[in-house]
């Protein structure tokens, strides 16, 4: 669709594509039998010219039919910092009001010093360690904020369990993920809709929602020497015409999604002068924002960051780790420039939080409630949201700062108020989501 | 309706010619893409000239033979501390650089991979592979780092061709299995449900029990523990006493001291429980028929667990008498490794250096999403092909295709392309389009396939090999074949 078609071209052209897509799928479906498709389930879905609103490259699962479409325009990133981050270190309670006096008492060598603390204005003393302090210029624009003392009633404090749980949306055991749940409850969407980079589909995407997995936007590419790609391609659509299922759909979505990618790549590059640190995790926030300027149709993205697991020598290791995941974000919000990264929310989570007082080797061991940081646009203003209860011997319930305030609540406004997605019931089932008010509505 | 018949042979010779396009009626095809990790040039062979029951015979007899780690003298010299017992691991670690290091663990996902393509006993690493995720625990886990090998050798690999009755006790006192799903930390006054939860839901029963189920579970299986040099050990101490009742089983449970033989009566009454033999049966027909077996076979399989006292051979067996297995060639979409594996297997492709050889499958399985035992929550890997939807996995094995047929791989050695012709040379393009499609997938593909092929060598099927652009365009050629849905589909 190019910027001259006229309204009235548009929405016919739109219609027209709509039409074929479903005499497509219906074709499909009459051969699909056995599958899972259902004729009812396709009628159900008939009035879906908005699916094609969404461009060529469009998603063509079963589960387009389930709901209109909802699409916001908006991404929602997660990043899950995998092993278990020290929130203490990270979202500093500096104040007597917070408990610092009982924190210093026990794990002193883990609180930063006075001059290695950003304070966070207009908070009742927080502050952040000053290896975050490439993200401090959001704290200005009323793009950053944190959610201290975070779980969810059933997380355990075995990495293994806690990761499931967050990932399946509030139990280990779930089949499917909440991101997943999430796009099955918006409905159709393109090619690019879900993205998880890494090597690995995360368990939050699990499920049968089609999804991108990819390494980098880099090896997104036709494999092999170039001067046989074009005719490889070519072969391999004609092996796979007319087969039905699940191949029968991914190999033309990916051979598709192949010239959106180079597309995409085309148009690499850093924009705004941000300055990206080496390390894979910045390469998958660089690849994002390149999707994002391409405009794709990018709806969830995950990406995993591991080395967070502190149990030795912490306030080293969490500050280096810190510092490169401050600079990747930061270069990441930079990239995509103020008017953009209006239509993007990240929200960084970990399994849970360690223990409040360090442990023999100078770290902490496996705690309960952690910080989750909420980056980009959206937010309803820079805060610490949620509730706090003063460190304490009497708060601190067995050692572990309480998880006061639920991953799934703050997760859920997100879904909701930038997304768009509607209930929640079916996507964190039995879960508590009453609001925090940390989002503002798209 | 499935019928069962008394041999393999006699279902196979009855069976409707039933096969999902593009994939045609080929049983010897059929037989080794389930039963093995993929065909290979000797294994279709064999099929021509031998019946069904010998080749099960043979697979039997060899997964007997080369039981363990035999099934691969050269992949099994990879994997030294395999042998070793928990505490020797850690010694030997402490020894080497780290008391946790993940050797082990490592060795583990290398060796099992090695032995998924080359090991002679094929059918015996189906099995393994399929009670290891049946019986998960999660190798590259902190927690496992000096047991797991133990289990793979002591728990899954000695009784894959036994009864599921003995593996599942055994499993019940493992180190390993008692770390990941918490049973080692389990006691009469905090039991931890972890463990008496998935022995009902995950390993035997399925979903139907109810929440006092799964007390009384835990309960019944409280006491057994570690050592704190990772051996098992029973300690009374421990035991929760008092009426145990789940399901139909009941015990009055007196003694601290009998809660050993309390548990062990509780887990083999859990492996001969009918909804045990329904729910292996289905997960067994999943794995070797269809994403969706009908459920006359998965009764029938289940029919011959009970009758068979779990022994899991002849329960197997089954499958192969039924004209339902015989009449779903195609019906599965191997999963990523399962193509990786196949793709080599059907290529023959040498080892020059086997430790690399290894480490180029075990970066490959991760960056495919399925590194052997890797799968992290405890019901192991999913088996339906709705589960591995990845544009980035087929970039990927398409990437791995070109890489096998034009030599890029570290530890593997040169296939010469030409070698795939067999030992009649075509005489022009279009029969070396049907010779390499004919061993490569063991069949000849549709006019309308060979002809995708011929377009991309861009000339006609008449062009002599001398002046064919399959001088240049050969070793691209092959990955295209192995792209395609023959190859993807099993």
């Amino acid at each position: 669709m190019t910027s001259t078609d006229s309204p009235s071209e548009l929405s016919s052209a739109l219609a027209r594509q709509a039409e074929s897509v479903a005499s497509a799928l219906c074709d499909q479906d009459a051969r699909w039998g056995a599958s899972g498709w259902t004729r009812r389930r396709f009628l159900s879905g008939m009035g879906m010219v908005g699916v094609a609103a969404l461009g060529t490259q469009l998603v063509t699962t079963k589960v387009a039919y389930a709901a209109p479409n909802t699409a916001s325009g908006n991404t929602l990133i997660t990043v899950f910092l995998r092993g278990a981050a020290d929130g203490l270190r990270i979202l500093v309670p500096a104040s007597d009001g917070l408990g610092v006096g009982y924190l210093r008492s026990v794990r002193s060598s883990l609180v930063p010093a006075d001059a290695d603390l950003l304070s966070l204005s207009g908070t009742s003393g927080w502050a952040l360690n000053k290896a975050m302090a490439p993200l401090m210029p959001f704290w200005a624009t009323g793009e950053l904020a944190f959610v201290p003392a975070v779980s969810a009633h059933g997380i355990s404090r075995s990495h293994f369990q806690a990761q499931q749980y967050l990932d399946r949306g509030g139990s280990d055991t779930a089949s499917t993920g909440w991101l997943d749940r999430v796009l099955q409850q918006l409905g159709p969407g393109t090619t690019f809709r879900a993205l998880a980079e890494g090597s690995a589909l995360p368990s939050s995407l699990t499920g049968s929602q089609s999804k991108l997995v990819m390494n980098s936007l880099k090896n997104f590419a036709f494999p092999g020497w170039d001067g046989v790609a074009g005719a490889s391609e070519t072969a391999i659509r004609a092996l796979y015409r007319g087969m039905p299922g699940p191949l029968g759909e991914d190999v033309p979505i990916t051979l598709g999604a192949l010239a959106t990618a180079a597309k995409a790549r085309a148009g690499a590059g850093v924009h705004n002068g941000a300055v990206y640190p080496s390390g894979n995790f910045s390469s998958a926030l660089s690849d994002i924002a390149t999707l994002l300027r391409a405009e794709v149709g990018l709806e969830v993205a995950t990406v995993d960051v591991g080395g967070w697991d502190t149990h030795t020598d912490e306030a080293g290791d969490l500050d280096r780790a810190l510092t490169s995941a401050s600079k990747s974000l930061a270069a990441f919000l930079t990239d995509l420039g103020p008017a953009r990264r209006k239509r993007v929310s990240i929200a960084v989570v970990t399994e849970f939080g360690r223990r409040v007082a360090m442990n023999a080797s100078g770290g902490t061991d496996h705690g309960h409630g952690s910080v989750m940081w909420l980056l980009g646009g959206g937010l309803a203003r820079a805060d610490v949201f949620g509730r706090w209860s003063a460190l304490s011997e009497a708060t601190v319930a067995s050692g572990d700062v309480p998880g006061l305030n639920s991953a799934f609540a703050v997760l859920g406004e997100l879904a909701q108020k930038r997304l768009n997605v509607g209930s929640l019931s079916k996507i964190f089932p039995g879960q508590s989501v009453a609001p925090l008010g940390v989002a503002s509505v798209y | 309706m499935t019928k069962i018949w008394p041999t393999a042979d006699q279902a196979m010779h009855h069976a409707a010619h039933h096969a999902v396009a593009p994939l045609v009626w080929d049983p010897g095809s059929h037989l080794v893409s389930r039963f093995t990790f993929g065909p290979t040039a000797a294994n279709r062979a064999y099929l021509v000239k031998h019946t069904v029951e010998s080749w099960w015979q043979g697979q039997v007899t060899a997964g007997r033979q080369y039981s363990g780690y035999r099934g691969h003298a050269a992949v099994a010299a990879q994997g030294p501390l395999l042998s070793k017992s928990p505490s020797e691991v850690r010694a030997w670690l402490k020894a080497h650089g780290g008391e946790y290091g993940w050797e082990a663990m490592d060795q583990l996902s290398r060796v099992t991979l090695g032995l998924q393509v080359w090991s002679k006993a094929q059918l015996y690493e189906t099995l393994v592979d399929f009670f290891s995720n049946h019986l998960n625990v999660a190798n590259h886990n902190g927690d496992v780092w000096n047991t797991r090998h133990a289990y793979d050798r002591d728990v899954i690999r000695k009784f894959a061709f036994g009864r599921f009755s003995d593996m599942l006790v055994a499993s019940s006192k493992h180190p390993a299995m008692l770390v990941y799903l918490n049973l080692a930390e389990s006691n009469k006054s905090a039991v931890n449900e972890n463990y008496g939860r998935e022995l009902l839901e995950l390993h035997t029963v399925g979903l139907g029990y109810s929440e006092s189920d799964v007390k009384n579970s835990a309960r019944a299986l409280t006491g057994r523990t570690l050592y704190g040099d990772h051996r098992y050990v029973y300690d009374p101490d421990l035991h929760w006493t008092g009426p145990i009742r789940v399901l139909g089983f009941s015990h009055a449970n007196v003694s601290a001291t009998g809660g050993e033989s309390v548990g062990d009566a509780y887990v083999r009454y859990l492996a001969t429980h009918p909804k045990t033999a329904a729910h292996i049966a289905r997960k067994l027909c999943q794995r070797f028929v269809s994403d969706n077996p009908s459920n006359a076979l998965v009764s029938a399989v289940a029919n011959a667990y009970l009758k068979n006292h779990t022994e899991i051979l002849p329960t197997v067996h089954t499958i192969l008498r039924s004209e339902e297995f015989w009449m779903t060639r195609g019906r599965k979409v191997r999963r990523p490794v399962e193509n990786l594996i196949a793709t080599i297997r059907v290529l023959g492709n040498p080892v020059s250096d086997m430790g690399k050889a290894l480490d180029t499958l075990d970066w490959m399985s991760q960056s495919l999403g399925q590194r052997p035992l890797d799968w992290a929550p405890p019901n192991g890997y999913p088996d339906v092909a709705a589960a591995w939807r990845s544009s980035g996995t087929l970039i990927n094995l398409w990437s791995f295709h070109r890489g096998f047929a034009q030599n890029w791989w570290d530890g593997f050695g040169k296939i010469k392309a030409e070698s795939l012709y067999g030992s009649a040379k075509p005489k022009n393009s279009g029969q070396a389009i049907v010779a390499l499609t004919k061993r490569l997938t063991g069949m000849t593909f549709s006019a309308s396939h060979r002809a995708a092929l011929q377009k991309f060598l861009a000339e006609p099927a008449s062009t002599p090999l001398a002046k064919s652009n399959l001088q240049w365009y050969l070793p691209h050629l092959i990955p295209l074949i192995l792209d395609a849905p023959h190859h993807a589909l099993r």
